[in-house]
């Protein structure tokens, strides 16, 4: 069934999206993403001496600092810090730089998932060595169970429940006989986080696995292009 | 948080001795004279109030919004003008997030100064019920990247955002006339606020030599300089305000000789500042001209991107519009990488958006877009197919103003030309692109 959506999209149809990358001169990375109206900025600095007291000092820290571009830090800031800094923990390779602090700075309103993709982007950015990518995406389900990708702030607000969902990416291997499963699913079929808010049915939450997993290939295609090797990076930006 | 010592970067000696030596023969590091600006941007983007400057590598935001509170006690008839600054700490490794820095706080009241006890803004004009209500404006500056001279350019971004801020009207009414009705920028033109001249700062950098100054330091100069001085002057050559704090003492004559150059600098500054205000100003009264007869914007110039751009455009087009400016509307873009629905989304942007067909998206000649807009306002679906086959009179400009039938009519009239529209369009658009290259230019 078809529903309308404010823009015209159809259920199934994600925002324009555009992703750059160094556009800061002073943070070590940094990144862009913009998906329609939504534009998300991420700094990271780092890897910094020193961790934080309650910080495990065998591995490398990761520090979010989240600011509104309007506003006064809140409660959900905090929340978002949070999974934010536990998304990005499980993609860095933490063990390589123990004792250290990378940090992450993002500049956004609201859309946690533009945030992790552009952090994620700014991490490359600045080296920090990481697992795999991940790509972030927001399904929500309408009150007659249609699943819709990609809503905007004031979409979000009239569903009855949303996920957001955040997926690794897959390892693009030059040699191709190595095999990308982990036990006996392909790697990209597992899920890094999800944060859902709203009561949805068990049904419409694995449906809304499949439609983020098929869009987060649209995703990680547009991520792995704006990262990809620069013809000459600039001076060092280290201090 | 513990302060880490291993994070406070300290200049190498090699680095100082290098760009002060650099100096002595007049030479800086990034290739200017020592009173040479680096290269300004000003971006103003489609909202009012908002401006982001790059000033070489540094880079600045500026936000105005407006609120109705009471006024101070000991002025009652004027309204408020405060100025919030931000350093991000991605703007600079050393910024903390949680306190604002001396360095912070310097700032916002250095601009404070320049703006508000030189009577730039007129505040008188900002007051509603006297004692009562007046507008408050609050100016929120964000430092995004710092490669040195932040005053400066967050001078200019506070003054380009207050130049392109609009204010909404308000009136009185109610029995004793106490009562204030604000009027949402849809019922009524919001308004500008009245300043009377642009005072802008240029900050100085001195050396352990006497004989060393140089304007717009970038934050490597800045370490090694030993003093620093910001002088806020106007075009007309009135001194709104000098902030020398603390460092290497001066002498007179440098301080003078500084002054005057601030003067010439400041006319510079000014008249881009102006240009690139009146850019923003004439998209904004060719978006309203727009608006008014019920359809979307277009765009003109490739400066502003319009609504609903359908498949007429081919697609590499559409990714020039793209690269051009990030804030976008949804349904009009159609990414390189990847949006392959844009054909799809045709049929389905006339359900959610409004309506537009317009062919075209190069420069067009006001005067026509004017008089296309007008025929396809008001009318009834058929007569709009007809009007557009012919070459069309132009009519005068008052007629769009004072049409003002919904969005809705638009809309579905859009609806039932889908069919015929789109192929239609295109026969009428070489026809009218002969007619504007015919035409003189603005």
């Amino acid at each position: 069934m078809e529903i309308e959506r404010g823009d015209g999209r159809s259920p199934n149809q994600l925002r324009p999206l555009a992703c750059s990358s160094s556009i800061l001169h002073r943070a070590h990375g940094s990144a862009s993403w913009v998906q329609g109206e939504t534009k998300v900025l991420a700094a990271v600095y780092g890897p910094k001496a020193g961790t934080k007291k309650n910080e495990n000092p065998q591995k490398a820290s990761i520090e979010i600092i989240w600011k509104p571009k309007t506003g006064q830090i809140g409660k959900v800031e905090k929340e978002y810090e949070m999974i934010l800094k536990k998304t990005l923990e499980s993609i860095c390779i933490r063990t390589i730089y123990p004792n250290t602090t990378i940090s992450v700075i993002v500049q956004a309103s609201f859309l946690l998932p533009c945030a992790i993709n552009a952090s994620c982007a700014a991490l490359v950015d600045a080296g920090i060595p990481l697992k795999h990518l991940a790509v972030a995406i927001c399904c929500s389900v309408t009150d007659s169970g249609c699943i819709m990708l990609d809503p905007t702030k004031g979409e979000e607000e009239k569903m009855k429940a949303f996920a957001y969902l955040v997926f690794p990416n897959a390892i693009v291997s030059v040699l191709p006989e190595r095999s990308l499963q982990a036990g006996s699913e392909p790697m990209t079929h597992g899920i890094m986080t999800s944060v859902t808010q709203g009561a949805m049915s068990v049904d419409d939450y694995l449906h809304c696995l499949e439609r983020g997993r098929a869009a987060s290939a649209r995703l990680s295609e547009i991520l792995r292009k704006n990262i990809g090797p620069k013809s000459t990076s600039g001076a060092s930006k280290a201090g | 948080m513990e302060q880490r010592l291993a994070n406070s970067w300290r200049m190498p000696i090699n680095d100082i001795k290098f760009i002060e030596t650099a100096l002595l023969s007049d030479l800086r590091v990034d290739g200017r004279r020592p009173f040479d600006h680096r290269k300004l941007t000003i971006k103003l983007a489609k909202e009012d109030g908002s401006a982001e400057v790059h000033l070489g590598h540094t880079h600045v935001m500026a936000f105005v919004t407006a609120q109705l509170l009471r006024p101070y006690r000991d002025r009652p008839n004027e309204g408020s003008l405060s100025i919030f600054t931000e350093f991000s700490p991605m703007a600079d490794p050393s910024f903390e997030p949680a306190r604002p820095a001396d360095a912070a706080v310097e700032l916002g009241r250095v601009i404070d100064r320049g703006l508000r006890e030189s009577r730039a803004i007129d505040t008188e004009s900002l007051c509603v019920l006297s004692g009562k209500l007046v507008w408050s404006i609050r100016v929120d500056i964000h430092i995004l990247d710092n490669a040195g001279n932040l005053v400066d350019a967050a001078n200019i971004a506070a003054l380009a955002s207050l130049l392109t801020f609009r204010r909404p009207e308000c009136s009185l009414s109610g029995d004793d006339g106490q009562e204030v009705v604000v009027h949402p920028p849809e019922h009524r033109d919001p308004i500008p606020l009245i300043i009377h001249h642009l005072p802008i700062a240029v900050t100085f950098g001195f050396f352990s030599n006497e004989n060393l100054l140089v304007i717009d330091p970038t934050h490597q100069e800045e370490r090694v300089m030993t003093g620093r001085m910001t002088a806020t002057v106007n075009s007309n050559g009135d001194v709104c305000a000098i902030q020398k704090a603390g460092g290497e003492g001066v002498s007179q004559s440098v301080i003078m000789h500084c002054l005057k150059l601030a003067h010439t600098k400041a006319t510079d500054i000014t008249t881009k500042i102006r240009d690139a205000v009146e850019i923003h100003n004439n998209e904004r009264a060719l978006r309203k001209i727009k608006r008014h007869s019920s359809s979307v914007a277009v765009d003109v110039c490739g400066a502003v991107i319009g609504l609903g751009e359908q498949n007429q455009l081919d697609g590499s087009h559409l990714e020039n519009l793209k690269l051009k400016e990030e804030e976008n509307f949804m349904e009009c873009e159609a990414t390189p990488s990847g949006q392959v629905q844009s054909k799809d989304q045709v049929s389905k942007d006339f359900v959610g958006g409004p309506s537009s067909w317009d062919p075209y998206s190069e420069c067009v000649n006001s005067d026509l877009l004017k008089a296309s807009l007008a025929s396809r306002g008001p009318s009834v679906p058929s007569k709009q197919k007809d009007s557009r086959r012919e070459t069309k009179p132009k009519e005068p400009p008052q007629e769009i103003k004072t049409d003002s039938s919904p969005i809705d009519n638009a809309l579905t009239a859009g609806q039932n030309n889908e069919g015929k529209t789109l192929k239609d369009a295109v026969k009428p658009k070489h026809k009218r692109k002969k007619k504007v290259s015919s035409n003189s230019e603005n």
